[in-house]
């Protein structure tokens, strides 16, 4: 941290800053973004001067997404002003940021694996003569480019030959060479090893050197300490504050994450619990290992982690989706298989999947269709459909979930987030499941219809089922679950029973400080 | 999420939408009403019983060869190979009969035939994850070989007077092949738009991942999809033979693009979800009106072709812009 300490002025530095009064890189003002019914960004002021690292944080849906997003080009502010060294611009597509030296390093590594590394360095601008590419030239060129910061990589390799690190590494690579005057890192080290780690820190602060802004996003709060100049805290949405790193330390940031507005309803009834349910022993798995957790009737347990934490693997096992390397799974204490979607689903378990348009609804079917899905079976008589039961039943669901449609017959697209989360959920109802699985149930719905899914809660707990909710939002799961389970990188770190240790423990938990 | 949805917005658009496929049903019967009345007027042999019965044989097995695409294309799948498997099981049932089989027994071991090459298909689209696309137009060009290594290139002539006699009978004053049309439209009807599994087929086309996890077994759909469609080429297959007295691979070119033509011009959605039975019945029958009008009209028989592909054309054209309004 000692060594940052000296560099912790911002600007200056560089040949591409120019006088220190002169208006900084970057300013944003009251930008602002909607998708619908979600406010993902409320009015944030932020100014990136040049040549400064820039870290900021947040919890999983903090705005840190979106802010990116708007910075490069890929979504277009709702309101507010942006200028570039004092001048406004509009930021309408990726091209335009790429042109005024904004880049982005993500977190995916978005490459083409089937070429060489030295042609992902040059895709886009390569080097020709008479129409033809100059191959030799390019490796020889990127290899270069490649010694020159230090990355240890063979230009003319296929870039699949790589380890994910070494790829990310690449695309930092690619990110910086282009004139690039403004870099954003999300979430850079998340595969990287230690000594990968170390190149690309040891990259950033040459690129800071040179004068190049840098907004470093991480959830490791280590690296914000080792390499940033200024931090800002994202939470929801809102910027809560900017400040020098050398002026504030971990508890602090950790408390800013934090959200304390008692304005959120969590809808929750003590429901006595009765037999078990579920049970799970040294569960493992693609993404997770030893996860030892069980469900009562008329329980909630949470699973709290970061997005990449291993819980939605570890409930896909669960669901039979996909199998288990290891350790054992019961069912109402009977060891159970669990090898296909279906096993789990006449056992009476419902998984409701966190992204709803790709995996919960047939969108341009009918309400009623959607509803009945699972329960068709039963709705039939011989080889033919009992149409009476099958629109009685749809119908008995649209009220009781309340799903504000028209008729059974309105296509699923039309109706609004919330409403098309009801009936993801609503169709279980009917089915008459033991177990619900909500993955992310709140996400892109209102606060309105929040509500009304955590009644839903109760009304599955007192009819005697049992609830794994798994949410990043911390405050939803801190005050939904009887039983909390931390997640960290595909393993269960903590379990909170009944009463909880308070939030910023398990943030710290989660995020491994 | 993007638009604000009242529920007053919803039923209209819900309304809208069941009036636009009363619309198109409507439309479609119009289009044929007044394809039938002006070439009745424009040519002097349209409207003569021979005609008109020829146009119905013709018509039937086209509109059976669609409403067996049309279970395939409601999974927003595609089948390519039903023009081929006409070809192939002319052959089967022609081999069959003329190998002593009684008639019978030529059609169940052509039907099975029909099953197995289904099987087989679905097999390469769920088992091996090949492209329905691609899967198909293998059979299609594989099945148009095995058929003639049978023959050794050569065509099976059928001698079976009872069998050929089928086609030409007809029954209360419309031919028979007319007749099939309804074997298999009616129970075609009650299993897409009244049996659960009729449900599930529009399911998996709109999503198969959400069909999945709820509970559908998507693979056995699949089975089932691919194995009607074959199922129907084959039955097909028979009325061929039994129409012009032979068996030969080389048959039914090109059949498949009017099956798939005839289904999408009668509101099949090629990217699945959307179909009827009765929407590729009127379909097949503009279809054949407009190359048996072509013909009459001396139009030369290879623009026939060049219709159909251009017809294709405009109509998945519409289809795609039904489906980005949404």
């Amino acid at each position: 941290m000692s060594q940052m300490q000296q560099g912790a002025t911002p600007g200056g530095i560089g040949s591409g800053g120019g006088a220190r009064t002169a208006a900084p890189l970057l300013a944003l003002k009251q930008l602002d973004k909607r998708f619908g019914a979600t406010h993902a960004l409320k009015h944030v002021d932020l100014v990136f001067e040049a040549g400064e690292i820039h870290a900021i944080v947040g919890e999983n849906g903090a705005g840190k997404s979106t802010l990116i997003k708007l910075l490069t080009g890929v979504h277009v502010r709702s309101s507010g002003e942006v200028f570039w060294e004092g001048k406004p611009v509009a930021l309408g597509t990726p091209h335009e940021a790429i042109n005024l030296g904004i880049n982005a390093v993500h977190q995916e590594v978005v490459l083409c694996p089937e070429l060489t590394v030295a042609a992902n360095l040059f895709l886009g601008d390569e080097r020709v003569r008479l129409g033809l590419l100059q191959h030799g030239a390019m490796v020889r060129e990127g290899q270069k480019i490649l010694d020159d910061i230090g990355f240890h990589l063979p230009a003319g390799a296929l870039l699949s030959a790589l380890t994910i690190g070494q790829q990310q590494l690449v695309a930092t690579a690619r990110a910086s060479t282009r004139g690039t005057r403004f870099l954003i890192f999300d979430e850079p080290t998340a595969y990287l090893t230690r000594q990968e780690a170390a190149q690309l820190f040891a990259l950033i602060r040459r690129l800071k050197d040179k004068g190049v802004t840098i907004v470093y996003i991480s959830h490791r709060l280590e690296e914000v300490f080792q390499l940033a100049d200024r931090v800002s805290i994202l939470r929801d949405g809102n910027l809560v504050s900017t400040q020098r790193v050398a002026e504030t330390n971990e508890q602090a940031l950790i408390a800013g994450m934090i959200n304390r507005s008692i304005d959120q309803i969590h809808y929750k009834e003590e429901v006595p619990f009765g037999a078990e349910i579920l049970r799970t022993e040294h569960l493992s798995g693609k993404g997770f290992t030893d996860i030892s957790v069980r469900v009562r009737e008329g329980e909630v347990i949470g699973l709290y982690g970061l997005i990449g934490a291993g819980r939605s693997e570890f409930v896909q096992s669960v669901f039979g989706r996909f199998p288990k390397t290891d350790g054992q799974i019961f069912w109402k204490g009977q060891p159970v298989a669990m090898r296909r979607e279906r096993d789990a689903i006449s056992r009476g378990i419902a998984l409701v999947p966190e992204s709803r348009r790709d995996q919960g609804l047939c969108l341009n079917l009918g309400v009623g269709l959607n509803l009945n899905l699972p329960v068709y079976k039963r709705l039939t008589k011989g080889i033919v459909i009992n149409p009476f039961a099958e629109k009685a039943a749809a119908d008995r669901q649209i009220r009781d979930v309340q799903i504000k449609a028209a008729s059974r017959d309105a296509l699923a697209s039309s109706l609004s987030g919330g409403n098309q989360q009801k009936i993801v959920i609503g169709k279980w109802l009917n089915h008459g499941a033991k177990l619900f699985i909500f993955d992310e149930p709140t996400v892109g719905v209102d606060v309105g219809t929040k509500v009304e899914i955590y009644k839903l809660f109760a009304k599955l707990l007192k009819g005697g089922a049992g609830i794994i909710l798994i949410s990043s939002y911390l405050p939803e799961v801190y005050d939904l679950s009887d039983t909390l389970h931390v997640f960290r990188r595909g393993q269960l770190v903590a379990s909170h029973v009944g009463e909880k240790a308070v939030p910023e423990t398990i943030l710290t938990e989660a995020i491994g400080v | 999420m993007t638009v604000e949805a009242t529920p007053s917005v919803q039923l209209a658009a819900t309304r809208n939408r069941a009036r636009i496929g009363m619309l198109l049903s409507l439309t479609l019967l119009g289009l044929l009403a007044l394809m039938w009345v002006a070439l009745a007027f424009s040519t002097k042999n349209f409207w003569t019983l021979n005609n008109i019965t020829n146009l119905l044989r013709q018509g039937a097995m086209t509109a059976i060869l669609a409403i067996g695409e049309t279970f395939v294309i409601i999974t927003a799948g595609i089948d390519l190979s039903v023009g081929a498997v006409v070809g192939f099981t002319s052959v089967i049932i022609a081999w069959s009969l003329t190998h002593g089989f009684p008639i019978w027994g030529a059609i169940l071991i052509t039907l099975a035939f029909g099953l197995a090459i289904g099987v087989f298909h679905a097999f390469g689209i769920s088992k091996l994850g090949l492209p329905p696309f691609i899967m198909t137009l293998a059979t299609l060009t594989a099945l148009r070989g095995i058929g003639l290594l049978i023959t050794n290139g050569a065509t099976i002539s059928i001698a079976n007077d009872d069998f050929t006699g089928f086609s030409r009978g007809d029954f209360l004053g419309l031919p028979n092949l007319f007749w099939m049309v309804l074997v298999v439209a009616i129970p075609g009807y009650v299993f897409l738009h009244q049996s659960r599994f009729g449900r599930y087929l529009f399911a998996i086309g709109s999503n198969m991942e959400a069909a999945r996890l709820s509970g559908v077994n998507t693979t056995r759909m699949i089975y089932i999809a691919y194995t009607l469609s074959s199922l129907c080429a084959a039955f097909v297959g028979i009325l061929l033979a039994a129409r012009i007295g032979i068996g030969n691979a080389t048959q039914a070119e090109g059949w498949e693009l009017q099956a798939i033509a005839s289904s999408v011009i009668g509101g099949t959605s090629l990217f699945g979800a959307i179909g009827s039975i009765h929407g590729p019945l009127l379909g097949s029958f503009i279809l054949t009106t407009i190359n048996n009008g072509a013909n009459l009209l001396n139009v030369n028989s290879f623009w026939q072709r060049v219709i159909t592909g251009g017809l294709i054309i405009v109509i998945v054209y519409f289809d795609g812009l039904r489906r980005r309004k949404r």
